[in-house]
């Protein structure tokens, strides 16, 4: 069984076809990397996948479980009980962090455990201060974000996305935003997420990370999946033309 | 000539001798009669604000209707309230009843239909402060908010909400003032707050000093709103 599976997604904007048939499955404890360059279509994919975007058409399973099915050309998503569930299974972590300002980092990593998922606090509570220590921020935890660097806000993003304990976690170019001292300290986060077996899809830049730490990698070009494989393969010893070309174009 | 008699011829010459005396009586009690009307323009002030506030917000609501037909409507009645001076608008609240509708008006309506035309009013200026608040929140607060799986209401009134209201501080204070004066326009339907009686006291009397007096307590009653909105605005500086 899949954790997440897209199927013949498409998606266009005003006419212009962003995803075209794009499909991509995810086992559990498996790191996926998406790569192409901008406009490419690889934020669609994930804003897609995590609902917040439609699709025109196409299939969406988490852990087996319909999302979004099409029927003769016409796609039909599942009903409000359903999607509700199925947001429990899979987080996000944004380009820009996404951090609510108005609250310390504590409340933003436990409101959503607390208000949503309605777990006992008490028990919430010390998970939290796991978490904290884990991305080295316990003792910001009463600070709010705008007294945090770049790096630090997206490493607490990434531990309240964990804190709802989502089976996949997506990110969308989690370091684009972070001066390069900066993305060092959230890309070890995620790479020691992808140690204890975390299912990760990221959207990335940073091909030497991405060799690193995925299991696979996904070359997107023009709303269309161009390749695929092994990580090493892929960055290495790319077999389409224009994979070459967009890694040749980073290198230099 | 010696100095008690300078002083003294210096005293004989000048008005405010008789001023400090006789006049000081008759200005409390002009102040007494005119600020008797404070009770009234309190009552409208805060009534008008306890209602427009939350009003403001559904209609900002409105406004913002995914139903092209219902933020339409709402457009053009916000531009009708605010395109047109809020006196007239008391006018036609308070007649109303009676020239459309044939009703007799009650004893209460003038008060009724004062507050009713306030808030309307000020309603309508909330509600595009309200939105242009709402907008200026960036799209990632309620996707976050929407991935992280918040029903719509608990995104608005937990996370956008709070932003929000730090936002409109400003521009809300700017209208809480801008009311405090208007409440005079109550005037038009002889309604007894401040300004109504000082104008009544001064033609009375043949003299500006009511006028002043109700100056003065509109100035002071600023003075305070401002100070409070200040500390509100403060009370918001924890996040940024």
């Amino acid at each position: 069984m899949y954790i997440f599976e897209i199927n013949n997604c498409k998606k266009q904007f005003n006419g212009n076809i962003i995803l075209n048939d794009v499909s991509l499955k995810v086992k559990e404890s498996e790191v996926v990397s998406i790569i192409g360059s901008s406009g490419s279509g690889k934020t669609t994919l994930l804003r897609c996948a995590t609902l917040l975007e439609t699709m025109d058409s196409g299939n969406l399973k988490y852990l087996g479980e319909t999302v979004a099915t099409t029927q003769n050309n016409k796609i039909k998503y599942a009903d409000k009980k359903t999607i509700k569930k199925i947001k429990n299974y899979y987080g996000l972590v944004f380009q820009n962090f996404n951090l609510f300002p108005h609250w310390t980092v504590y409340k933003n990593i436990i409101d959503p455990v607390l208000s949503i998922q309605k777990r006992d606090k008490n028990i919430v509570d010390g998970e939290v201060d796991l978490l904290l220590k884990k991305i080295g921020l316990y003792d910001k935890k009463n600070n709010y974000p705008y007294e945090l660097s770049g790096g630090q806000k997206q490493r607490v993003a990434i531990a309240r996305a964990l804190a709802m304990k989502p089976k996949i976690l997506f990110f969308d170019e989690p370091t684009s935003a972070l001066d390069p001292e900066l993305t060092v300290e959230v890309l070890k986060i995620i790479k020691d997420l992808a140690k204890i077996k975390m299912t990760m899809v990221i959207v990335t830049h940073e091909m030497n990370f991405a060799k690193d730490v995925s299991d696979r990698i996904i070359f997107v070009d023009k709303g269309y999946i161009v390749e695929e494989g092994i990580a090493k393969d892929i960055i290495d010893n790319p077999r389409e033309e224009r994979t070459k070309q967009f890694l040749s174009k980073l290198s230099k | 000539m010696n100095l008690v008699s300078v002083s003294n011829s210096v005293i004989n010459i000048l008005p405010f001798r008789y001023l400090l005396f006789d006049e000081a009586i008759k200005i409390s009690d002009i102040a007494v009669r005119v600020l008797a009307g404070t009770k009234n323009t309190l009552f409208i002030f805060f009534t008008t604000l306890i209602l427009s506030l939350p009003l403001g917000l559904v209609i900002a609501f409105l406004r913002m209707s995914k139903i092209k037909i219902v933020s339409f409507i709402t457009k053009s009645i916000i531009s009708i309230l605010r395109g047109t001076p809020l006196m007239l608008q008391l006018i036609v609240w308070f007649y109303m009843p009676y020239y459309v509708f044939g009703i007799k008006l009650s004893v209460n309506w003038r008060i009724i239909s004062i507050i009713i035309g306030f808030s309307i009013n000020y309603a309508a200026y909330f509600a595009e402060i309200y939105r242009a608040g709402i907008t200026n929140i960036p799209i990632g607060q309620t996707e976050a908010a929407t991935i992280l799986g918040y029903s719509k209401s608990q995104s608005f009134f937990k996370i956008i909400l709070p932003q929000m209201i730090k936002r409109v501080i400003p521009p809300v204070t700017n209208e809480i003032i801008t009311l405090i004066k208007d409440t005079s326009l109550a005037f038009v339907l002889t309604y007894t707050e401040v300004f109504t009686l000082a104008k009544q006291v001064a033609a009375s009397k043949t003299t500006i000093i009511p006028l002043f007096v109700a100056g003065v307590f509109y100035y002071i009653f600023n003075g305070i709103v401002a100070i409070t909105m200040d500390k509100i605005e403060k009370s918001f500086k924890y996040f940024d």
